[in-house]
């Protein structure tokens, strides 16, 4: 009884200290008033305090509704562009190798380096989207300056950023489908719908799930891209989650309250993973698909 | 015998580097303290004390400041500590008249810091951080601009006064939208960016107004904002966004920067921190270098207002290295190293530096930092400072963009400031 459990200790003492420890640690400091200078004042234990503060806080639910926003339409465009990419790219031509491997350029792009190339792209003046529109002789816009232009480039380059993410996944998963499954639905006479609606998506559902939970966990925790484009601005119109936790720990120096915003994000994932996985991708309903097909 | 020396000179070299005093200095980052890093060598020469420097953006230095320096230990022997968060930090910090004699460098007597700058080191009463630099807004003038024989016929014409230095806010607004207008240059250089900097700006125009943000009475905070006087002085701001070059709603420094310095028609007129003005005036960097007039801030219709930016250090109680930390701050604060930082284009704290009959010609910038002295005004110094800034600066600029009525704009920072006193208990 103990030689197992001995072997197994070095991994799971590797597995509290990584894992388990920072999460009961932020647990803990979440239920306390703690500052983040000892000079600003005294740890004090405040229970679900915290708690009760961010649920009474407009800035905290208005962070949590352009976060939610944030996901549901970057995700679902980056879905689209992605699998129209994938489809559009199975297939054998001269360069597809190339074409393929460049469009998967943005993604190696670092958050920092993309949020200030489209910073700079979307400047005033010296920017080059802004210039496009004085040629054409269209007035120029202040991107970054107005709340709903703001919030939508900062969609945009996520989207742009991302999709060719979605792409990689989908395409591996298209790849993997077998050539005679979609001669057999030809043959059948199945026209380019249909095809998608009863082979190809049924196939590529697990894949599809798992690119959209692993895009839902990233998005949710997207921070430094937005922060060098906006820092959240103007006024709160940028101020996603992670910015505004960024804010209360950083700038207000409330490391409990910001504590408290991290437990309620990790909730948030596990209740967006639970969902996702459990209900779509646990092997009895992924063998029933298979059985009903 | 091979092995014998080799050890020998290990244990030479261990005594070597455990005897050796390193400090961990932690500033800011813009050309005043680049400027003394280039001398430093002189420094750790005549001391044998090494200076491991390291410099980060303002809010950052707050973070780390915050993160590192405790009252048991720090991670740092000397620190450098924006005016705004002294509150904050000044209990970890060991008085300055606790701070040791210097073995090299003589204690910097506190006489010779000027004393609108020597305030911004006091807290509850004690000297709690030795003030560096001489920071408050100073005013910025084309000088091509106002000396252009055509503008100065035009202006009179149309105005019915003398094109020149803005005195007034209300010249200020007229001379800028007179540039504006006519497509010669942006009329304004507002400041948009960090909330400290907005909270700065609405102070300006609120104090020029007459009237305070908030005040300390009876061991209390309170929001003592006149809302008529304020939703004046913000609308003013509102016209001068008007006159403002595109993209004026988010400029920070480095917009600023470019607009003024680096657009072939540039600003007319705006503030600049004196830490800054070595890049304006870097013929390098700036197509206006040489072209700038200097004065203080025009007033308003209450009064003259010079937001004070200034930098002060600090060593930490907990430092292990207050000696060595002490040397190096007797050392920046001396005569003979401000003189050099004057002239490197930066502003040091010291009155006899910044007067001193040498630089008057070469750097016109000093006369106007000591007339602005005269004005001196600071922001808010609570521990509450981060959360109320962000509040100014949310509803500062949504008033000023017309996002929503100034008067409203008001309203909520006061609303929302008292709340933030009455949560901390006040």
């Amino acid at each position: 009884m103990a030689a197992p459990l001995l072997f197994l200790a070095p991994s799971l003492v590797v597995v509290f200290a990584v894992l388990v420890f920072p999460i009961v640690f932020s647990l803990v400091v979440s239920g306390f008033k703690w500052p983040l200078s000892v000079g600003a004042g005294e740890r004090a234990f405040v229970g679900l305090g915290n708690y009760v503060d961010l649920s009474r806080n407009p800035e905290f639910w208005n962070s949590i509704k352009l976060q939610l926003g944030f996901i549901f339409i970057a995700i679902p465009i980056e879905l689209i562009l992605g699998y129209a990419a994938a489809l559009l790219l199975n297939r054998e031509f001269l360069g597809a190798r190339v074409v393929r491997t460049l469009l998967l350029l943005p993604v190696f792009f670092l958050p920092i380096i993309s949020g200030m190339t489209w910073r700079f792209m979307l400047q005033p003046r010296y920017g080059p989207l802004n210039a496009l529109l004085l040629t054409l002789g269209a007035p120029e816009i202040t991107w970054l300056s107005d709340p709903t232009f703001a919030y939508l480039a900062v969609v945009v380059q996520d989207v742009w950023r991302m999709w060719p993410f979605m792409f990689m996944l989908l395409y591996a998963g298209l790849t993997s489908i077998p050539d005679e499954l979609i001669e057999a639905t030809v043959v059948d006479g199945a026209g380019f719908w249909r095809r998608q609606r009863s082979l190809i998506l049924p196939l590529l559902t697990p894949t599809i799930l798992t690119a959209l939970l692993l895009r839902i966990i990233d998005a949710l925790r997207v921070f430094s891209e937005v922060y060098v484009m906006t820092e959240g601005g103007p006024g709160s119109a940028t101020l996603l989650f992670s910015l505004f936790a960024n804010r209360v720990a950083f700038g207000y120096g409330e490391v409990g309250l910001a504590s408290a915003m991290a437990i309620f994000l990790l909730v948030l994932s596990i209740v967006f993973a639970a969902t996702l996985v459990r209900k779509n991708m646990s092997l009895d309903i992924l063998e029933e698909k298979a059985g009903g097909r | 015998m091979k092995k014998a020396a080799v050890l020998a000179i290990l244990a030479l070299m261990t005594l070597a580097v455990v005897g050796a005093e390193t400090i961990n200095v932690l500033l800011w980052d813009d050309p005043y303290p680049k400027a003394l890093q280039q001398m430093l060598p002189e420094f750790e020469k005549a001391t044998g004390i090494t200076v491991n420097i390291e410099m980060l953006q303002p809010p950052q230095v707050y973070t780390k400041t915050a993160v590192a320096v405790g009252k048991d230990s720090s991670d740092y022997d000397l620190v450098a500590m924006d005016e705004g968060n002294i509150p904050i930090f000044s209990s970890l910090m060991t008085p300055f008249s606790e701070w040791p004699t210097g073995k090299v460098y003589p204690k910097v007597d506190v006489k010779s810091v000027t004393p609108a700058m020597l305030d911004v080191g006091m807290w509850e009463g004690r000297l709690v951080g030795l003030p560096i630099n001489g920071n408050l807004y100073v005013w910025m003038t084309r000088k091509d601009l106002i000396e252009n024989p055509q503008y100065q016929k035009d202006f009179k014409a149309k105005y019915g006064y003398a094109l020149g230095v803005p005195k007034t806010y209300q010249a200020m607004l007229d001379m800028g939208t007179f540039f504006n207008d006519r497509g010669i240059a942006a009329g304004f250089g507002p400041f948009n960016g960090g909330p400290a900097g907005v909270l700065g700006e609405a102070i300006f125009m609120w104090e020029g107004y007459g009237t305070s943000f908030i005040d300390f009475k009876n061991g209390k905070y309170k929001v003592v904002l006149d809302k008529k006087k304020a939703t004046e002085g913000m609308e003013f701001y509102k016209k001068l966004m008007k006159i403002s070059p595109k993209g004026a709603e988010t400029m920070a420094h480095v917009e600023r920067q470019a607009a003024f310095a680096a657009d072939p028609k540039g600003v007319f007129s705006m503030f600049i921190w004196p830490a800054q003005i070595a890049a304006y005036e870097d013929p390098d960097k700036s197509l206006v270098a040489g072209k700038i007039i200097y004065s203080a801030p025009p007033a308003g219709p209450a009064k003259t207002a010079a937001v004070r930016g200034t930098w002060a250090l600090g060593i930490p109680v907990a430092s292990k290295q207050k000696q060595a930390a002490a040397e190096f701050a007797y050392w920046w604060a001396s005569k003979d190293i401000a003189e050099r930082l004057v002239e490197a284009n930066t502003v040091p704290a010291r009155t006899d530096a910044l007067t001193d009959p040498r630089f008057a010609a070469s750097k016109p910038w000093l006369a106007a930092i000591a007339e602005s002295m005269k004005y001196a005004t600071s922001r808010p110094r609570l521990k509450e400072i981060p959360q109320i800034q962000d509040v100014v600066k949310k509803y500062w600029i949504m008033g000023i963009t017309g996002q929503m009525p100034c008067a409203s704009a008001v309203d909520a920072i006061v609303n929302e400031t008292n709340a933030i006193l009455a949560k901390a208990g006040y």
